[in-house]
């Protein structure tokens, strides 16, 4: 090991000082460029009430005024099993692996991954 | 010597990797509810930390201002309003202040065709259990209904409803407002493009990073399925969008359509439009204005819009579109439409 050491020229050092620093650094920006874990976040009345980890499949129950809204998380997907607004467009809604589900009249928001992106493909907001 | 140069170009090659990736301005997007609605905001950002912070102060600014003219909440300033509605002068804050003395603009402008008093209308209806008031119960209320009842001091930032009874609501105009608010903030926090989208008041600003502008979708009013969801794709940039529609919260019954729009000189919806959104370059001239259009209708509407030096696009009961000319060079009309 000395003798090889001792057998490389400043330039060589250099160069292997730089590699290993850019195969360290290549770890972070890897990282870095990697999808997060995903959060399931529950708003009621526009506060954040619970965060729940989308890998994790569970069932709960979220208080609201027009009463209690199941939802489940299932396989990095979420959907509200079970609600008690009067048109239940929030269980129609099915399962959602990313975006948002909405139940207004009990003011329950549940978010996926943080972002509520339903938008389609090309188009950066909608009005209406 | 040579140690010299390699040490150069070793230090530059240490330095590549660090110095690219970074700063690259990408699109960041968040979404949180506020005012009964989902809130979205976009930015143009260098980082996930930049996009986070000025993201979360703007929504802060929103939240705030939220608070401060909520109708359902017994805490805001608009309920302290409509509480002492006939009897004394309640102070507000700025923003209170603004965004009422917009309503007041635009219900002038509009020859009532936009009314913030529609309170006592509005509370009749619950489109979510689909409760109308009877025909009596409307004619009743008719008379709380006028803007000009609406009493505002300048100089001591009070506003006083002048008569018992009057309720205020500024669900029509406040969510554009206080996409203003926010997108002042982003600006003042050094963001230089992005879109603040409060439900369909939407403020959109600067260039996406490839340089092009941003696409707003304009929803189709009798959507069938899921790829009829728009009618319509507005190419732009610092403009403000706002749409009303008969849509968004409406109960069918005896197949007469009930929505939320209501026309504040009946006190029944307003029938002469399915949708109306207008394109301005000022905030001032899209929420509020987008409802006042949809109750005067497509000639009336036209003619608001005209002389606000604004554009828009109507579609009428009868599905026809009515555009101003600019239109044509910034929105692109779905196959079939």
């Amino acid at each position: 090991m000395k003798a090889v050491i001792r057998n490389t020229t400043v330039a060589d050092r250099l160069l292997f000082i730089f590699l290993i620093a850019a195969s360290v650094a290549g770890i972070f920006i890897s990282r870095e460029a990697m999808p997060k874990g995903s959060d399931v976040i529950i708003e009621i009345g526009g506060k954040t009430a619970y965060t729940f980890a989308l890998d994790t499949d569970r069932t709960f129950s979220v208080p609201g005024p027009l009463g209690v809204t199941i939802v489940e998380i299932k396989g990095r997907k979420v959907r509200v099993k079970e609600a008690h607004c009067h048109n239940r467009l929030c269980e129609k809604q099915g399962w959602v692996a990313r975006g948002a589900i909405v139940c207004l009249p009990n003011r329950v928001v549940i978010s996926v991954g943080g972002k509520a992106d339903n938008t389609p493909k090309g188009i950066d907001a909608i009005t209406g | 010597m040579k140690t010299k140069v390699f040490l150069l170009f070793f230090i530059f090659l240490l330095a590549l990797p660090l110095s690219c990736g970074k700063g690259r301005p990408s699109i960041y997007k968040k979404t949180k509810p506020f005012m009964d609605t989902l809130v979205t905001i976009t930015v143009v950002a260098g980082s996930d930390e930049q996009a986070n912070r000025t993201i979360d102060k703007a929504f802060s600014v929103i939240e705030q201002f939220g608070d401060k003219i909520n109708f359902f909440s017994d805490k805001s300033e608009l309920s302290a309003i409509n509480r002492n509605a006939g009897a004394t002068p309640v102070k507000v804050s700025p923003d209170t202040l603004g965004v009422i003395e917009r309503a007041l603009y635009i219900s002038e402008k509009s020859n009532g065709a936009f009314d913030p008093t529609i309170g006592p209308e509005m509370n009749m209806w619950d489109f979510f259990k689909k409760i109308r008031p009877s025909d009596t119960a409307i004619k009743k209320k008719l008379s709380l209904i006028n803007y000009r009842d609406i009493i505002v001091d300048h100089d001591r930032s009070t506003v006083l409803l002048r008569r018992k009874g009057m309720l205020m609501d500024l669900g029509g105009i406040a969510k554009g407002y206080a996409a203003d608010l926010a997108l002042a903030n982003l600006k003042q926090n050094g963001i230089g493009a992005g879109i603040v989208a409060a439900a369909g008041d939407i403020r959109a600003f600067g260039l996406k990073p490839d340089g092009t502008l941003w696409n707003i979708g304009i929803k189709n009013p009798r959507q069938q399925s899921e790829a009829d969801e728009l009618i319509a794709k507005a190419s732009l940039t610092n403009k403000a969008i706002s749409t009303s529609g008969d849509y968004e919260r409406y109960f069918i019954e005896d197949g007469r359509r009930y929505h939320h729009i209501l026309d504040p000189k009946t006190g029944y919806p307003a029938g002469r439009c399915r949708s109306v959104t207008v394109i301005s370059d000022s905030g001032i001239f899209a929420d509020g204005f987008s409802t006042a259009v949809f109750v005067s209708g497509p000639e009336k509407g036209m003619e608001l819009v005209r002389e606000a030096g604004s554009d828009a696009v109507i579609i009428d009961k009868d599905g026809v579109i009515h555009t101003t000319p600019a239109v044509k060079g910034m929105v692109t009309f779905e196959s079939g439409h």
